[in-house]
């Protein structure tokens, strides 16, 4: 009974606190404010305080963003999962979370232009001939009959099946069993989003292996995905506008680039098409 | 059914089934020829061979064959001395001569013990009379023994042939492009998953109405004296 009770008090209370948010999320979005909504336990992209302070490149990009809107800002946080359901029932007018583009979440919500995005690159062993080539044409023309790890059903795969089809590519179901291949010798080279390879690079069975210093970007071909967005209610066209505009300024006067090198000492940002 | 996606899916699945063929009379040539030496080993007196034979069968019987290809492939692979030796590292280093590898030696399990049973079928009689005519072993074991043996083991052993080619399937998890892999390729191509694991399934299903077939006719011929 006392279980019961408490649940019903609990119940209660997210009720209310439901009914009084969504009042207060209309009620800023009237007076020129935004809220958003952001994860705050994801460094460095999103980490919030005690206070409730969010620090990050979320936060930083979410500051850029109100500033160049002349809208004041105010953070929301909430578990990554609940982020969709959170925007749809008008918690918070946006998600800025480190938030990738996919098909799957652009049947929920809206998204902005993609404004950063996590490089993709090639990892071959260190004496391998690859090992030093610095553009993409050449890199991807002698890839030509050499054999090439992707992870199945990533765009990775799809790129190469479009870019690079004279390469023999084998594709696995998990990154590990395709770490595991490219340490034993059976492929030459794997191709992966950046953080993921850095991780291989960075254990004693990657030792022998290398980045080829060259970034492929969805901007090369679009098969690699939108990039990182901004997430927006499907009911809320006029904002998408206006914040895609902002991004697109953000990105090319270099602010987001310049916020990317503070939290992860290489710049993400996307340019827009 | 969408059938611009069947016309472009056939003849990709196509370029498996040549492979799932070739996997799999490779390593039935091989697994019949060692499963066919593992119960002649398995039914002689030497303790130590029959002994062999016994925990050879029991262990690759009792393992999941996916199990088998992940040690042999990904287990293997991780050891430097195999790694170093080019006779090993052709065999492991390769995805389809792997699959070939653990499907040879898995089937070779198999075949013994169906082998095994067309053997011990023999009547003592027949033996004997072959002994009497002053046969040597050898020969006696072409023309009396075997030739019995296999007329006995043979519906058996279709059955295996038809499991030799489903656990084909199973080399796609080791990078192989069989009819499986390619079915995999396609359907995070196309999201199309009804139409191509349906048509992956008819060409399995063609593969083994093939077989059934060949081995019923062989069976019909081997049987042909025999009263119905």
């Amino acid at each position: 009974m006392l279980s019961k009770g408490n649940q019903n008090m609990k119940l209660k209370s997210l009720l209310l606190a439901t009914i009084f948010s969504t009042g207060l999320a209309a009620a800023h979005a009237a007076e020129g404010e935004l809220s958003i909504g952001t994860e705050g336990e994801y460094p460095p992209w999103s980490m919030a305080d005690a206070a409730g302070n969010v620090t990050g490149f979320d936060a930083d990009v979410g500051n850029l963003l109100c500033a160049k809107l002349e809208m004041k800002c105010h953070f929301v946080v909430q578990a990554f999962d609940g982020l969709i359901p959170a925007l749809k029932a008008k918690r918070f007018d946006i998600i800025i979370s480190g938030m990738s583009i996919t098909a799957e979440r652009k049947k929920q919500i809206n998204f902005s232009v993609g404004y950063a995005e996590l490089a993709n690159m090639f990892v071959v062993k260190k004496d391998s001939d690859l090992a030093g080539v610095k553009d993409i044409e050449t890199l991807l023309t002698s890839l030509d009959g050499r054999t090439v790890g992707v992870q199945a059903g990533t765009t990775h795969a799809h790129f190469m099946e479009k870019r690079a089809s004279s390469a023999v590519l084998k594709t696995y179901d998990t990154l590990d069993q395709m770490q595991i291949d490219l340490a034993s010798g059976r492929v030459e080279a794997a191709f992966a989003d950046s953080s993921a390879l850095q991780d291989f690079l960075g254990r004693p069975d990657g030792k022998d292996f290398q980045f080829v210093d060259v970034k492929v970007l969805s901007t090369f071909d679009p098969t690699l995905g939108e990039g990182i967005g901004v997430g927006i209610s499907q009911e809320n066209t006029d904002l998408k506008a206006r914040i895609d505009k902002a991004l697109c300024e953000l990105v090319a006067d270099g602010s987001i680039g310049k916020a990317s090198q503070t939290w992860f000492k290489t710049d993400i940002s996307r340019p827009c098409q | 059914m969408d059938f611009e996606l069947v016309f472009l899916a056939v003849p990709t699945l196509a370029k498996g089934l040549w492979l799932t063929a070739i996997l799999t009379i490779t390593s039935v040539a091989i697994g019949f020829n060692l499963g066919l030496a593992l119960a002649v080993m398995r039914l002689s007196k030497n303790r130590a061979m029959s002994s062999f034979a016994k925990g050879y069968s029991t262990v690759f019987r009792g393992t999941p064959l996916l199990v088998q290809l992940f040690l042999f492939y990904y287990g293997l692979g991780q050891l430097s001395f195999v790694r170093d030796n080019p006779v090993l590292w052709w065999v492991v280093g390769d995805g389809a001569h792997c699959a070939v590898m653990a499907l040879a030696l898995n089937t070779a399990a198999y075949t013994s013990e169906i082998l095994r049973g067309g053997l011990m079928s023999i009547p003592a009689g027949l033996v004997e009379a072959a002994q009497a005519c002053g046969m040597s072993q050898l020969l006696r074991f072409r023309r009396i023994t075997f030739p019995l043996a296999i007329r006995q083991a043979l519906p058996a052993y279709g059955n295996e042939l038809v499991l030799v080619v489903k656990g084909t399937s199973l080399a796609s998890t080791i990078t192989v492009l069989e009819i499986t892999g390619h079915a995999k390729r396609l359907m995070s191509q196309t999201y199309a998953i009804l139409e191509i694991f349906a048509i992956a399934g008819v060409l399995y299903l063609l593969i083994n109405l093939l077989l059934i077939t060949l081995v019923r006719l062989l069976e019909a011929r081997l049987t042909r004296y025999l009263p119905r």
